[in-house]
């Protein structure tokens, strides 16, 4: 999968978390989604249910950062890691 | 009406002025202040900081001379030169160790407190030294947590100590809650130009002033709705306060009072905790931001928060933050991953009573070093019920909110109003209860469960 499909997989699931008061239409890859408030930091957990399930990452060989969950670039980056890997 | 509020709006987002921050950007003063200079100044304000924390040791009742305290702060330096190495070259370290270097570093801290228990008093010079690092290591302990958060992520391998020790001894204040977290955090909302660092500055401003005013809103309070004595506006006031009694009064059985004042102190109990957390944490806050790390506020309208969990998130973040990245999340990807709710279940506990606990635990420094234990639990065992309460609400809030999520927001009515309203007013009344176990002194668990019942004219 490219990274484009790898993003298009992503934008559909953080649309099903998304908060109630705030739909995510168009996002930026750079765009921080707990800041902007298209998320609540405790979704957090459920991206990393998410990267678990979707592309077995096991975030617990490492320090999970939830600073690496915040924008969807950096999502992006963590599937890209994991699946060239 | 719109024109009021526009110009109230300019007024108050005065940070978000492009025009404002683009004259600041120019100032010769802010582009002289690189992030390098910046990062300077506050490795020099570490320093000193380090120097007052001195002076602080030399006071403790084991010190006899300079020597003690000044072996003890070479000690935490020179550990803290160690922990920033291992973070550095994290992947040499022991396999044990890069597992759990959390663990590792807190085996560390009991280490030292078990010698101070066991030293004899022969050992003179070394006992007292082992005794000042010991009460020391509470305040540094979750930052040199932090160092090794970094080194565990691979990101301290291109910083310097310096970049470390500027939040080790931080010049912007904080307690034992590392206020802005360590390097990774910092480096994140770092402004890198002048634009972003006016920016910064003007955010730093505006909660400095807000500070200002929640300090002015806490004086206030105290004159008017508490009537304390010694107020300032004592003798302008009078006897026109209202003379709410202070929750703790009313729970020794000090003063007595109607059911409705009783709720009503409760209330205002919760209040003037967040409206004393918000004004030190923007002080704090507005510090960072001077020197251009745009972080998050510590506190944000948490008596707005509409779920349990979201005034959680908001009134104090960074201690939030502390609890999620050392036990929350530890947690969450280890253990139960097949069975969802046991999962959050048992991260919320990590974090909310386990972290929350013995956080505690290691504030009461002084008493632990000590080992008077009686102190310890008489101090803590309240708080055991406090966290577990905490912890609940927490997790069947969670799960509330989870639940929700996805689906889309409706239109705004008086009825979703109103149900916005009550759904404030349960937060609310949540944390003022949960209070009761939280206040300071040495009311007992069953003091405190009888003081909830009789909220209930049990």
């Amino acid at each position: 999968m490219s990274r484009q499909q790898h993003r298009e997989e992503l934008i559909k699931f953080l649309r099903s978390i998304q908060r109630r008061d705030s739909a995510i239409k168009e996002v930026d890859d750079s765009q921080s989604l707990v800041e902007s408030g298209l998320i609540d930091s405790l979704a957090a957990l459920q991206i990393v249910s998410y990267l678990e399930e979707a592309y077995k990452i096991d975030f617990g060989d490492n320090a999970i950062d939830p600073g690496d969950l915040r924008t969807v670039g950096t999502i992006l980056d963590i599937i890209e890691r994991v699946t060239t890997s | 009406m719109s024109t009021f509020s526009d110009a109230y709006r300019s007024v108050s987002q005065f940070h978000e002025n492009e025009k404002l921050a683009g004259w600041l950007a120019r100032q010769r003063i802010v582009v002289w202040l690189t992030p390098a200079r910046r990062r300077s100044i506050l490795f020099f304000g570490a320093i000193a900081v380090g120097v007052a924390a001195l002076f602080q040791l030399r006071k403790h009742s084991a010190v006899s001379t300079w020597l003690e305290p000044s072996l003890a702060m070479l000690s935490l330096v020179g550990l803290a030169y160690l922990l920033y190495l291992a973070a550095a070259n994290f992947s040499r370290l022991p396999a044990a160790v890069r597992r759990r270097p959390q663990m590792a570093l807190h085996a560390l801290f009991w280490l030292l407190v078990a010698l101070a228990w066991i030293a004899p008093p022969e050992a003179g010079i070394w006992r007292t030294v082992v005794i000042l690092v010991a009460v020391s290591m509470p305040y540094l302990i979750w930052r040199y947590g932090y160092m090794l958060i970094s080194g565990q992520r691979g990101k301290a391998a291109g910083t310097s100590f310096r970049d470390h020790l500027i939040y080790i001894w931080p010049t912007w204040g904080g307690t034992n809650t590392p206020i802005g977290k360590g390097a990774d955090y910092l480096s994140q909302c770092e402004a890198k130009s002048a634009d972003a660092y006016a920016r910064s500055v003007l955010a730093g401003t505006k909660l400095l002033i807000l500070s200002a005013i929640w300090e002015g809103a806490k004086f206030l309070i105290g004159a008017l709705v508490f009537s304390y004595p010694k107020s300032p506006l004592k003798p302008l006031l009078g006897d026109y306060g209202l003379g709410i009694p202070r929750m703790r009064r009313i729970l020794i059985g000090e003063v007595s009072a109607p059911l409705p004042i009783v709720w009503l102190s409760l209330y205002l109990e919760m209040i003037l905790e967040t409206v004393d957390i918000a004004a030190r944490g923007h002080r704090w806050i507005g510090i960072l931001r001077l020197f251009g790390f745009n972080a998050f506020r510590n506190t944000y309208k948490p008596l707005l928060a509409v779920s349990v969990v979201d005034f959680w998130n908001r009134y104090y973040y960074y201690f939030k933050e502390l609890l999620v990245e050392f036990f929350f999340f530890p947690t969450y990807v280890r253990y139960f991953r097949t069975r969802p709710k046991l999962r959050i279940f048992a991260a919320v506990f990590a974090a909310a009573f386990l972290g929350n606990m013995y956080h505690h635990v290691l504030r009461a420094d002084k008493i632990l070093v000590a080992g008077e234990w009686a102190q310890l639990w008489a101090r803590l065992n309240p708080r055991l019920v406090y966290c577990v309460l905490l912890a609940l609400g927490i997790y069947v809030s969670m799960l509330r909110q989870q639940k929700k999520r996805g689906r889309a927001a409706t239109a705004e009515t008086e009825a979703t109003r109103l149900r916005k309203a009550i759904r404030i007013a349960g937060v609310w009344t949540f944390f003022s209860i949960i209070y009761i176990w939280d206040l300071k002194g040495n009311m007992t668990i069953s003091t405190r469960f009888g003081f909830f019942l009789s909220l209930f004219g049990l």
